[in-house]
């Protein structure tokens, strides 16, 4: 009965879904024109950030300056999340002591594929979030990249354990540098966030100003928490 | 330093950042810290709220790039008002909770103060920023935090509760992610002037689709029937400053996200008289089931989600003493919810099963926790001379203005029931005596102090309801003038010096 | 060469974007059903996650322009800004990916806080609250 109220449902606003994409062509240029008197805000970003922002990857300067805010507080989620998970996981140092990590007996293959790997893997993450504002990719993606490295060790090593108080160490102070990035633009061209430009040139590694030292304090803030995360939910196998 | 906006969010996360590393100092620094926050918030507040009731609005550009191209921060006497609110409040329920559970581990508790704070920030966030998305990222805040807040007590049923409201406000937020989605393929920006600006060039179908999606979506967050399974849950497993922040700081939020996108980016008509109906169902089905809760905090629960309903009510009739009316509530329902909470879960403290009957004649134990509850209950339900008297009569005013005879009748019969439930607790506070309490749990000093501040503000603004109603009005004008918003913001913006 | 890929890419238009957007509403709808009907705390969260997966496909889906490229200035494409497609759905993207992956696992250590509690992963057996 209730599956058949449920199909219902469904139908209606897969057809309410359909009849409204209907109406928006896919493909079909929204832009207009990039070098109008006053564009869209996605025109505007096309033609102007090759020269007011120095980034050749427009997403980059659209994440990290144009929607800098969104970034700030995308980061202060993930922020919170890891906080949260702590705080709702949270174990007293009696049942710390009794909890061990989910680990499958590993073989020696596993073992030491993952021991040539995780340099690997950890050096293109590295590679993706140094090079943010260059290539496809960026703080995020390249932060994801270095947990996965984090979480290959934790699932294969059942003696890898992660330094919790140098983590908390990095975690800080990479959201710290974000926020005094932001302040020196407060103080240098009165708005938050405020980038320099001048430095640099267009597709160098030193282009776009404060643009890819943001994303790089966003990438180690990343892998940080991800690793922390991930750390927190393995870890819940009462120990024989 | 100049204060602007931007310090409404950068200062809590600096904080929120550093108190890892600070409580490695000193232990104590974790809970000053929010505290020293939240201060700094309500300073902030008032040079504010002076500057903006003299030029009308404040408006900040983050990043150099002028409103429709970048994020826009936006302070109206409306927004300043509801931001003005939720730093005094939060800065009272942190002083409330200042020495709350000083026994158990550091670690536990140095989460609860970030968290706390965050859900505060993130509430101010909604409220002053002037972009779509931006709004959606710091209603994730919210909900991350409210989530991990609502399952912080291990003993209670939090996970559940909490697992419950992530759920509903996880689906909340992939409406609101899907209306941003077909409002931006229809007007090409986030900038909510710019999108009010355009909204007549959409098609009346794609439009109308929006509208309920941003409408169910916020809903869930205002509590809005049947979308408010949430709410009695949340707010009755969370601890205790945590159910008081929710009735007077997120609630607010969303209906200021519902207000927003109704008032400023939408002009259709028919969303006035939903919003009435909303509110109707929502009062009366809240209220009724307040009648037969057990738990106190449920009860309390219930008797916000229909207060909240009548918010929804006066914003829904629409005309200039309604929206006053309607913010007068806000008001009302922001400080005296909190007191009753404060209160209520002191009370709920010392009962052994959470439930009414086992906190009969707790008066005689606990005399300053119990008036100042009664006092509450009586300002809630709109007796005169308290300050919920005022907002109910403006609220009964503005539907006389507009012949709404069946609207008077409802919402006094309501007021019938919300006296009935309410009376019946006070009664059994003091005149019940069919229970012995030993070993009573006093309130520290801080808590008393907070919670008089609170009880004061209900008295004083009983008596001189003319304190704040100038804010109001001014605020309501505001809010209506949906044209001078766009204006400002699409012409007028310089950063400020 | 890229000519060639814009002709048969225009030919079979109808196809692709019904492709794009099909996908995405079914999605939407396959975790939707997850999440109302399925039992099992992990498999609802999953449900919301392939939610979240649809929109952020619609997302991409409405960026896309015909026969754009990258909104990148590659070396040598430095004048390229014409032919790009809309970036900022990519950027916003991004930020709803990482937003969905916060509140992804703070669903899954509610559950796994469950889990401990009630011994139990199913929805029906865990009603200390009523649902």
């Amino acid at each position: 009965m209730k599956k058949v109220l449920v199909i219902i449902l469904l139908v209606i606003i897969g057809y309410f879904l359909a009849n409204t994409f209907i109406n928006i062509p896919f493909g079909e240029n929204r832009i207009g024109d990039i070098n109008a008197e006053k564009p869209t805000a996605a025109g505007y970003y096309l033609s102007n950030t090759k020269e007011k922002s120095k980034v050749a990857n427009i997403i980059t300067a659209i994440v990290v300056n144009y929607r800098g805010l969104d970034t700030l507080g995308e980061v202060t989620v993930l922020f919170l999340a890891s906080t949260g998970i702590a705080s709702v996981l949270y174990r007293r140092k009696e049942e710390e002591e009794e909890t061990e990590r989910l680990s499958l007996p590993s073989s020696t293959i596993i073992r030491s594929g993952a021991r040539v790997l995780f340099p690997i893997i950890a050096l293109l993450g590295i590679y993706v979030f140094i090079h943010g504002h260059l290539t496809p990719g960026g703080g995020f993606q390249g932060g994801t990249i270095v947990a996965t490295g984090f979480l290959l060790m934790l699932i294969s090593y059942k003696g890898f354990n992660t330094n919790h108080n140098r983590m908390t160490w990095i975690e800080s102070l990479a959201g710290l540098t974000f926020i005094f990035l932001g302040i020196w633009g407060l103080i240098a061209d009165n708005t938050f966030l405020g980038n320099i430009p001048e430095v640099g040139k267009l597709n160098s590694l030193l282009s776009g100003g404060l643009i890819p030292i943001i994303y790089i304090a966003v990438g180690f803030k990343v892998a940080v928490e991800l690793t922390g995360i991930l750390d927190i939910l393995l870890k819940i196998k009462p120990k024989k | 330093m100049v204060i602007t906006p931007i310090h409404y969010i950068v200062v809590p996360l600096i904080a929120a950042f550093a108190i890892p590393l600070l409580s490695k100092i000193h232990k104590e620094l974790f809970r000053i810290v929010p505290g020293i926050v939240m201060f700094y918030n309500i300073i902030i507040s008032f040079v504010l709220m002076k500057e903006v009731n003299e030029v009308g609005y404040i408006s900040e550009i983050i990043a150099g790039w002028e409103a429709p191209w970048g994020i826009n921060l936006m302070i109206t006497p409306f927004s300043g008002f509801l931001a003005s609110l939720i730093s005094v409040l939060g800065f009272l329920i942190w002083l409330y909770q200042y020495r709350f559970k000083k026994v158990i581990d550091v670690d536990e508790i140095k989460s609860y103060g970030i968290l706390q704070m965050m859900m505060i920030t993130g509430a101010i966030g909604i409220i002053i920023t002037g972009d779509i998305f931006n709004l959606f990222v710091f209603m994730e805040i919210v909900a991350i935090t409210a989530v991990s807040l609502t399952s912080f007590y291990r003993g209670r049923d939090g996970a559940e509760a909490g697992f419950k409201y992530l759920l509903i406000g996880g689906f909340a937020s992939a409406l609101i992610l899907l209306a941003i989605l077909i409002l931006y393929t229809q007007v090409g920006t986030l900038n909510m002037a710019e999108i009010a600006e355009k909204m007549h060039t959409i098609p009346l179908g794609i439009k109308s689709t929006i509208l309920i999606l941003f409408i169910v979506g916020f809903g869930i967050e205002a509590e809005m029937f049947p979308l408010n399974g949430w709410a009695p849950d949340a707010y009755s497993q969370a601890p205790g400053p945590t159910s008081a922040a929710f009735a007077g700081i997120v609630v607010k939020a969303g209906i200021y996200g519902l207000i927003r996108v109704i008032y400023t980016l939408f002009d259709i008509e028919g969303a006035f008289d939903f919003l009435i109906i909303a509110g109707l169902v929502t009062m009366i089905i809240a209220e009724f089931s307040a009648v037969k809760q057990k738990n106190l905090k449920r009860m309390l629960a219930y008797s916000s989600i229909g207060q909240m309903g009548l918010v929804l009510i006066a914003f829904g009739i629409g005309t200039k003493t309604a929206v006053f009316a309607a913010l007068f509530l806000m008001f009302n329902h922001a400080i005296i919810k909190s007191l009753l909470f404060m209160t209520g879960s002191i009370l709920m403290y010392n009962s052994k099963d959470k439930t009414i009957s086992s906190i009969h004649g707790i008066a005689k134990n606990l005399p300053f926790v119990s008036i100042m509850f009664a006092i509450g209950a009586f300002a809630i339900v709109g007796l005169p001379p308290f300050s919920g008297f005022w907002s109910k009569l403006y609220v009964l005013t503005a539907a006389a203005d507009k012949e709404m005879i069946m609207l008077i009748i409802a919402i006094l019969g309501v007021s019938i029931v919300e006296i009935v439930y309410y009376f019946r607790v006070v009664n059994k506070l003091y005149f019940a005596t069919d229970i012995e309490h030993l070993d009573i749990f006093k309130p520290s000093n801080n808590s008393l102090i907070a919670m008089g501040i609170l009880t004061i503000t209900i008295i004083v603004i009983g008596f001189y309801p003319d304190l704040i109603t100038g804010y109001l009005h001014n605020a309501a004008d505001i809010l209506l003038d949906r044209s001078s918003y766009i204006d400002f913001v699409l012409k007028a913006n310089v950063p400020i010096q | 060469m890229q000519e060639e890929f814009n002709e048969i890419f225009l030919k079979y238009h109808d196809i692709i974007s019904l492709g794009v957007y099909g996908t995405a509403i079914g999605l939407i709808l396959i975790g939707l059903y997850a999440v109302l009907m399925k039992k099992n705390l992990v498999k609802i969260v999953i449900g919301l996650t392939i939610i979240d997966a649809g929109i952020h496909l619609l997302f991409i889906g409405i960026g896309y322009i015909n026969g754009g490229t990258a909104p990148i200035f590659s070396p040598g494409y430095e004048d390229a800004a014409k032919r790009m497609v809309d970036p900022i759905p990519q950027a916003l993207v991004l930020t709803a990916i990482v937003i969905g992956f916060a509140v992804t696992a703070v669903a899954l250590s509610l559950v796994i806080r469950l889990y401990k509690h009630h011994h139990t992963a199913k929805i029906d057996q865990i009603k200390s609250l009523k649902w």
